[in-house]
């Protein structure tokens, strides 16, 4: 089933005197389920990509299609409200609430999504036994390790069970236990619970653990294969 | 409160205590400013309500009725028949606490060295003393209110009795024009010497028997130039001068306020004074609290920025800001409040003696002991001008806020 369809997209800033094609017509499809690695240099597009996909960013032009719902045409609350119920956000730092304790924000969406205390402490208990977090649901932020940290943020991403989880650059403030760590939840939780996952990254390691790599270069497309 | 806003108050409230010397510093601020601005209301108003406690205890009574003629010109002629009758009609009100009828003129005192212009009361010392608290105003060793049943005493302030050299038992002779116009005196033996705290009152005042006075003046029988009454709760004046009305069309029946417009002015003043100092201490104080939201929202752009990415909508980071404005704001407001509330109880019930600075506030009429006084409603007033301030301050650092691109604010 398709998650995601995205048409001749282009995405250009203007804030210099040059334009930069920061994504220069792009079309894609992502699958129910994939785990997708977008890769390539620095300053190739991957962020903007990601940001576009996630409504974060608007595209110069074409579009992106969400189980059926062009985001374009959504407005600026509509969107809001789209990203909070469809979509999941791990950012390469700055996840977490710092006030709120590691339980309390991975349920943190969920709570803006109103589900009830029951379900949430279900799931945030189920989530923490699968990240390895269990015994620290209480602690803040600040007391945890990058990769824990990372791990929470991944815990919220998915507690709502989104359609699907952006993940720009997940590890590149980890070590490479963490790293390796991280990846395995993903991919566990990408095999078990069926979400689609799409992340970006310079890390081969994390390529190697991809099912499918995207390769961009100058906000192209050069190389799409799957490798699983 | 909904989940869903509890857990943005809770992420409000503990991003107070984030940075905790900067929030302490604007709480305290708020403190010192609505601690200032209640005290020197409460002050103010304690002394407003000392004054008008006063008037009404000693001179206006809540309600007085007159001949329309005497109260445009106090002459003898002008004056109230069959008041007999009305007094028992008006006992008879329920609102009624009290009533009293006087005979008055103006009238010259004189000892064999020193005369002044004076207003002669004469009352009923039996229901008088119901009405007004002269009785009660009797000077340490300054005799007695109407304790002996002689006839022509007199009751005379401290004040008057300076100015005439006139003691305890000294005769002072009494001039004034009787009720066919004729010019008559009479000498009366001073029986006793009060002081209120109003000494422009004192210096004008004094009572005689209205027994006395109607001899000398000629009145009619069951005649009066004025009946005072006092209500069980003042608050009833307006209704109950209605009801009096309709008891007595002819007459004129005014209520306190009328009487003594400048009493109800002073106590609307003082309200308004609390809403002006309130308004000008919020104001310095919202600034300092939007300078440090603006402050706060910067440092903390990427985490707003995330935020916003994963979904929390524009309503609840408004939320969010004006909790955390609020809270400050209400926090300092509390604190201020439970000190302005001791301060004012404690020197409410024991007085702040300011006969030291106090001489001119006497001849005011205003009392040489300051007794702060605040209605439970002013604290509200200045709890919800707090809110509202909250309110406004938070407009600021929110359109800053949402200004923001989440983008943006998470780029590295
Ligand atoms: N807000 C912006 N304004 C102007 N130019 C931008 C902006 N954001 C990105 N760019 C440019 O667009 C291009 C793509 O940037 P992007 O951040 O998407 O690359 P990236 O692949 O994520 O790089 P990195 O691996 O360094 O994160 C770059 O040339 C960058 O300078
Ligand atoms: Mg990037």
């Amino acid at each position: 089933m398709k998650v995601i369809e995205i048409k001749d997209l282009y995405k250009s800033y203007h804030d210099t005197e040059v334009e930069v094609k920061a994504v220069n017509g792009i079309n894609l499809i992502f699958e129910e389920g994939e785990f997708s690695a977008i890769v390539g240099p620095s300053g190739s597009g991957k962020t903007t990509l990601l940001n576009v996909i996630g409504g974060l960013d608007a595209p110069s032009s074409g579009s992106v299609i969400i189980d059926g719902t062009d985001i374009s045409t959504l407005s600026s609350r509509q969107m809001i409200d789209f990203r909070l119920h469809n979509i999941g956000f791990v950012f390469q730092a700055y996840n977490l609430i710092p006030v709120l304790t590691a339980k309390e924000n991975a349920e943190f969406i969920m709570q803006l999504q109103k589900k009830s205390r029951a379900e949430r402490d279900a799931r945030i208990a189920e989530l923490f036994a699968a990240i390895g977090i269990q015994g620290k649901e209480n602690i803040r932020p600040n007391r945890l390790s990058g990769g824990q940290q990372q791990r929470v943020a991944v815990a919220r991403a998915l507690a709502s069970k989104p359609k699907f989880i952006l993940a720009d650059e997940p590890t590149a403030n980890l070590d490479s236990k963490s790293t390796a760590n991280l990846l395995d939840i993903m991919r566990k939780l990408n095999e078990d619970e069926n979400i689609t996952f799409i992340f970006s990254t310079h890390d081969q390691r994390v390529i190697d653990r991809a099912k499918r790599v995207i390769l961009l270069d100058d906000g192209k497309v050069t190389k799409d294969t799957k490798t699983k | 409160m909904k989940q869903n806003d509890h857990t943005i108050f809770k992420i409000s409230w503990r991003n107070i205590w984030r940075n905790r010397l900067r929030s302490s510093i604007i709480i305290l601020a708020v403190t010192i400013g609505i601690f200032g601005g209640l005290v020197s209301t409460g002050i103010m108003k304690g002394m407003v309500m000392g004054l008008i406690n006063n008037s009404l205890e000693n001179q206006t009574s809540h309600i007085q009725i007159h001949n329309k003629q005497f109260v445009e010109n106090n002459e003898v002629g002008f004056l109230m028949n069959k008041t007999d009758k009305l007094l028992s009609k008006i006992s008879k009100e329920p609102a009624v606490k009290s009533v009293c009828e006087r005979t008055k003129t103006f009238g010259m005192a004189s000892t064999a060295s020193k005369s002044a212009g004076i207003m002669v009361n004469g009352i009923d010392p039996v229901r008088e003393k119901t009405v007004t608290g002269i009785w009660k105003k009797i000077v340490k060793g300054g005799g007695t209110y109407f304790e002996s049943n002689k006839r022509n005493r007199i009751v005379i302030s401290e004040k008057l009795a300076k100015k005439l050299k006139a003691r305890i038992k000294s005769k002072i002779v009494i001039t004034f024009q009787d009720y066919d116009g004729n010019l008559t005196g009479a000498s009366f033996k001073v029986e006793g010497i009060y002081r209120t705290q109003n000494s422009m009152f004192d210096k004008q005042n004094v009572f005689v028997r209205k027994t006395d006075l109607d001899k000398l003046l000629n009145m009619p029988s069951h005649s009066a130039h004025e009946i005072a009454i006092v209500l069980k709760n003042y608050k009833q004046t307006g209704a109950e001068v209605e009801r009096i009305k309709r008891l007595t069309p002819d007459y004129l029946v005014q209520g306190w306020p009328e009487i003594d417009p400048y009493l109800q002015v002073s106590a609307s003043m003082v309200d308004f004074m609390l809403y002006i100092f309130m308004l000008i201490i919020l104001i310095a104080l919202g600034f300092a609290i939007v300078n440090t939201m603006l402050m706060v929202i910067l440092e903390r752009t990427k985490e707003l920025g995330m935020i916003m990415a994963i979904g929390m909508n524009k309503f609840k980071v408004f939320k969010m800001i004006f909790y955390e404005t609020t809270l400050l704001g209400i926090i300092g407001a509390l604190v201020g409040i439970v000190i302005s509330a001791a301060f004012t109880l404690y020197f409410g019930r024991y007085g702040i003696d300011i006969s030291i600075v106090g001489k001119g506030f006497e001849a005011m009429g205003y009392g040489t002991v300051m007794k702060p006084y605040l209605e439970l409603t002013d604290y509200f007033q200045v709890l919800i001008m707090v809110i509202i301030t909250g309110l406004i301050a938070s407009v600021f650092p929110t359109i800053r806020a949402l200004k923001m691109k989440p983008v943006e604010a998470i780029r590295d």
